[in-house]
């Protein structure tokens, strides 16, 4: 009791300080930071776990490469479920002079079978329960297609030979589903209508999905019957396994963003490190008066852990109250990909937060408090007594495990947690060795500058190990902001520049068999420069040499991708001057019927495939065996219809195909593609600029999200050069005095501290901006293949800012101590 | 301004009062005094008898809550803080007990800032020559921290003298040093004082140094007992 009394009263009284201030505004920074991030993806979570069957639509959906058989649909209905049929494709969708690719939904009466599709009556009222589908001849679309289209309900939309009546605003579909992230508007018809479109041909690119519902025990014995009938686990789609996609991608997005914070985190930690350490000297003298009076060394050390662990959980639940609000941020950015209602976030973000605070406290506070135990008594006589400071390996050392733990806790996978913890160490080692380099350089050239410069200079090179942790943290808050702002842009740019000017720029697709000699007449009539239409065949991939593909046996996300859903095969004659053969044989005239495979390296690889190995496709209800005879390498970005997947050209005949191709036509030419849809409306144009476009927004999105973590970066990075101002702060007012003794005018003060902490922004900014650039030539050497140049304007910008930054908030910091009458400083030095 | 008599300083009823939780505290009460062109005097008192007070107000690091004082024949009671550095930039030079070396700065580069600061021309020759003068002209690049004790006072006073200050103040400057070295260090202010004619003022509880100086004001309880 008496401890936690004396706790408390000395943690008011020397609140006044500073140190404990810094502290505090560190660790609201981290928590807040951490939480807001938090709670957003705790939201997202609780949406995917509470609507598992909403999720879906259904309690069980099939999921093949056909509409549902007739004597499954006899079945369910033995068993006295509901069903109901949904199809899916891309298409571009008409009205006037606009057009739009769109997903399109062709659903039966009946839909959905759990969960509530919600609609309007305009993008003005208030949506509501809608009471089935839409009507034949009308159709319902979302708010993204109604005004990228300019279209008001009640107007006509063209899709396919048809034309619909807009009738409804769709709100929200469950199986879309309550929270999405999606790329292209939607529209919905009655699935009666479908064929009138003339849309859906076979071997067009279709997704058919049955919906089932019924008690757990019937659709338990539905889905025994269906995998008896040969249908496999993957088919079959219900709660347990809904969105397999979304929630990876979920939690990897969250787990991502965590990381980011984490930054933010560290750099709390060494504002908090040099915090504690000065504040842990002042209190040599009560810890040796305590001694003096009979306190035993581990009531020092309760007294000041206390204060510690009290502040760090006031405070964390003051960051978990502010991210709660900073959430809303993330939801307000991400509007548009984020769909439907969330829940309010759990506790979970919040123990999160408290807990982060708790061990970065611990973590980079604890050791100088842990030493004030060892405060002789005698310090009261002798006031050159004191502790020897803690080794710097221990606090580096355990600074460095409580970082690991919330790394490790954050980032989960082995290989991840030893990136970001190795790319922090070097980036720190590397950073902060080019700041010493810098600040030696200048040290240097002291001599030669004004004494207000020169006597900035000095204070920075004086203090060079401090002004080495202020100049690489604000260095990595420079350096976020401009990779996410310059360094992106200079690289989209780059990419555009790398194309070359005819790069294709339409793929159209679903282009049917019996349509190709008409489509490559008109495409000679109109002048247009088509790649080969190539051909498709829609194949899911069931066996690997006698052995059924299991999604759940590969750890690679692409790989899983690539088995759960059906592939695309394609035939070649001859390899495509894009293409190269880097193991194995292209096949000659005589193997055109052989079941041979050529496989993309990086595919190959994925899947763990070797030449010879026999793989069993299933196209519609028939099978097709193949094997591997070769790998290719593909250059993607030559913008051709390119396979990951080739077979010998007589191999699929027999077969259900459709054709792609790809054409480059200038923008003022669109009205050509017009032409080719009305001509051969199955046919679907992919605009690769509409959806670079679409791709580009998305990842803006994404990207204004990153920048709203990095101010907190920017901030925590102010906050490590605060507690170094706070730590000094004596000594600073001592030399202000002396200046001002020796007869210093106030303009002469001003301008020394300026100076200083342009010379401390400068060099910050030129770290940010060198970081950036490595980063940057990084990533387009290896990550990209794109030449990379460095910007200077980065550089001016960079250091601009942080001159902007440092300056001003240094300068609000000791605005004070320059009105400090100078004999009182120098009394209080003494 | 006004010129009052030959005085280089002149204290007219100096009050120095502090507010404390038992209410205003008065440190100095109505001191009168007036030290003339190229004296040596000191100021001596028991501690808390308000003599370092005094020292700043005469200096104009500090203001007095009433009273006057003349600094070279300028009223710097009247001046705002850059007016009364300006005047301490042409005419004024410190030593302190604790030297207060700026820590950042070299030993040339500490002595060089006066002369800086006055807008002097060629103040790296000066301040060598200054150096070299108080016998440190091979440590010019070293820091306060590289310095003894002894050291760090000798480069205060090259620091101190170099700007040729018409009068120099000294808060206790033996206060920080063993016996030895403050007999040096007395020895080098009196010499340079000698040489450049400089008026000085000292606070000290060092006898030696006191009976250096042609006068002695002595100080009990914020007012002066007598003059010697």
């Amino acid at each position: 009791m008496k401890i936690w009394s004396i706790a408390l009263r000395s943690l008011r009284r020397e609140w006044r300080g500073g140190e404990l201030r810094i502290v505090a505004l560190a660790l609201t920074i981290a928590t807040t930071a951490v939480v807001s991030v938090a709670s957003f993806g705790d939201r997202l979570h609780q949406t995917l776990a509470r609507q598992g069957s909403e999720l879906l639509g259904a309690d069980l959906v099939v999921h093949v490469q056909a509409p549902p058989k007739s004597d499954w649909i006899v079945r369910a209905d033995e068993l006295g479920l509901r069903h109901a049929r949904v199809e899916s494709f891309r298409s571009v969708v008409v009205a006037g002079e606009y057009t739009q690719l769109a997903e399109i939904k062709a659903v039966e009466n009946g839909y959905p079978l759990r969960g509530i599709l919600r609609i309007a009556d305009s993008l003005e009222s208030i949506d509501r329960p809608a009471n089935g589908v839409p009507d034949p001849g009308e159709v319902w679309v979302d708010a993204q297609l109604l005004t990228q289209l300019h279209l008001n309900i009640g107007d006509s939309v063209d899709l396919g030979k048809q034309r619909f009546k807009i009738t409804r605003l769709l709100t929200l579909e469950p199986d879309r589903g309550g929270v999405a992230f999606t790329m292209a508007p939607r529209l919905m018809l009655n699935l009666e209508d479908l064929p009138a479109t003339g849309l859906v041909q076979p071997g067009s690119l279709v997704h058919y999905h049955w919906l089932v519902a019924g008690s757990e025990q019937q659709i338990q014995v539905f889905k025994d019957w269906m995998l008896a009938r040969g249908l496999l686990d993957t088919d079959l789609r219900d709660a347990s396994n809904a969105q397999p996609r979304f929630r990876v991608a979920l939690d990897r997005g969250e787990s991502f963003l965590l990381l980011a914070t984490l930054v933010s985190v560290l750099l709390a930690g060494i504002a908090i490190a040099r915090s504690v350490r000065h504040y842990a000297q002042r209190q040599w003298d009560n810890a040796a008066v305590m001694r003096c009076f009979g306190a035993r060394q581990n009531e020092i050390t309760a007294i000041y852990v206390t204060q510690l662990l009290v502040l760090a959980l006031a405070v964390s639940l003051l960051g978990a109250a502010l991210g709660f609000l900073g959430q809303q941020v993330f939801v307000n950015i991400l509007s548009g990909l984020v769909a439907g209602e969330l829940p309010l976030p759990t506790w979970r973000p919040v123990a999160l937060g408290v807990a982060v605070g708790v061990i970065t406290v611990i973590g980079f506070g604890l050791p100088p408090l842990l030493r004030l135990k060892d405060v002789p008594p005698l310090r009261v006589i002798r006031r050159d007594l004191g502790v020897l400071p803690v080794r710097a390996r221990l606090v580096y050392g355990i600074a460095f495990i409580s970082f690991a733990v919330l790394v490790i806790w954050t980032a989960k996978q082995i290989g991840l947690i030893l990136w970001v913890l190795g790319g922090t160490v070097a980036t720190i080692l590397v950073l902060s060795g080019v700041s010493l380099i810098l600040i030696r350089l200048l040290a240097r050239s002291r001599a030669s500058v004004h004494v207000s410069w020169r006597f900035g200079i000095a204070a920075i090179a004086r203090h060079a190990r401090s002004s080495t942790s202020q100049i690489v943290a604000l260095g990595i808050g420079i350096m976020a902001i401009l990779l996410l702002t310059m360094v992106r842009a200079d690289l989209w740019e780059q990419w555009q520049i790398s194309l070359p000017p005819d790069t294709p720029n339409h793929f159209l697709i679903n282009i049917q068999p019996d349509q190709l000699s008409e489509v490559e007449s008109f495409f000679e009539q109109q002048g247009l420069v088509s790649r080969p239409l190539t051909p498709i065949v829609r194949a899911r991939l069931i066996s690997i040499n006698g052995r059924t593909v299991d999604p759940e046996d590969y750890r690679d996300g692409f790989a899983r991708r690539q088995v759960q859903r059906a592939a695309n095969l394609s035939w070649a004659e001859e390899l495509q001057p894009d293409n190269k053969v880097v193991q194995g044989k292209w096949w000659s005239s005589e193997q055109f019927k052989d079941g041979l495979l050529s496989v993309e390296l990086g595919y190959a690889e994925a899947l763990g495939l070797k030449l010879g190995d026999e793989l069993v496709y299933r196209i519609g209800d028939k099978e097709l065996s193949v094997a591997v005879s070769n790998y290719r390498t593909v250059a993607w970005d030559s913008f051709r219809p390119n396979f990951f997947l080739l077979v010998p050209p007589d191999l699929l005949t027999e077969f259900p195909s459709s054709y792609i191709t790809s054409l480059y036509l200038p923008r003022e030419q669109n009205a050509k593609i017009r032409e080719i849809i009305e001509r051969f409306p199955n046919i679907t144009d992919i605009d690769v600029d509409a959806l670079l476009g679409q791709v580009r927004r998305v990842l803006n999105k994404v990207n204004t999200a990153l920048q709203f973590i990095f101010v907190f970066t920017l901030g925590a990075g102010l906050v490590v050069l605060w507690a170094a101002l706070t730590a000094t702060r004596s000594e600073r007012r001592k030399e202000i005095a002396v200046l001002r003794a020796l007869g210093a005018r106030s303009a002469d003060l001003r301008l020394g501290l300026i100076a200083e902490f342009v010379v401390l922004g400068s060099l910050a900014g030129s770290v940010g901006a060198f970081a950036a650039a490595v980063t940057g030539w990084g990533l387009s050497k290896f990550l990209f293949e794109l030449p990379y140049e460095a910007n200077i304007v980065m550089w001016f910008v960079g250091v601009l800012l942080a001159v902007l930054l440092v300056v001003s908030a240094s300068y609000l910091a000791i605005r004070a101590d320059l009105k400090t009458p100078p004999w009182q400083s120098l009394r209080e030095s003494d | 301004m006004r010129e009052v008599n030959n005085a280089l300083v002149e204290a007219q009823n100096l009050v120095k009062q502090v507010s404390s939780p038992e209410g205003t505290l008065t440190i100095l009460d109505g001191v009168s005094l007036s030290i003339v062109a190229g004296e040596a005097v000191a100021v001596v008192g028991v501690s808390g008898s308000g003599k370092s007070t005094l020292l700043g107000l005469l200096a104009g690091l500090d203001t007095p809550t009433s009273g006057t004082v003349h600094l070279n024949g300028v009223d710097i009671t009247e001046l705002d803080e850059d007016g009364r550095a300006q005047v301490r930039a042409d005419s004024v030079g410190f030593v302190f007990q604790s030297f207060q070396l700026l820590t950042s700065l070299t030993a040339l580069e500490n002595v060089m800032l006066p002369l800086e600061l006055a807008g002097r021309s060629v103040p790296e020759r000066d301040a060598k020559a200054e150096l070299a003068r108080v016998g440190l002209g091979e440590r010019l690049h070293h820091y306060p921290s590289q310095l003894s004790g002894g050291e760090q006072q000798r480069v205060a006073i090259a620091r101190a003298y170099v700007a040729k200050p018409r009068i120099l103040f000294a808060d206790e400057p033996t206060g920080n040093l063993d016996a030895q070295t403050s007999h040096h260090i007395v020895e080098l202010l009196f010499s340079l004082n000698d040489e450049y004619n400089t008026t000085l003022v000292l606070v000290t509880h060092n006898p030696e140094l006191g009976e250096r100086c042609q006068r002695s004001f002595e100080l009990e309880g914020g007012m002066l007992r007598g003059k010697a």
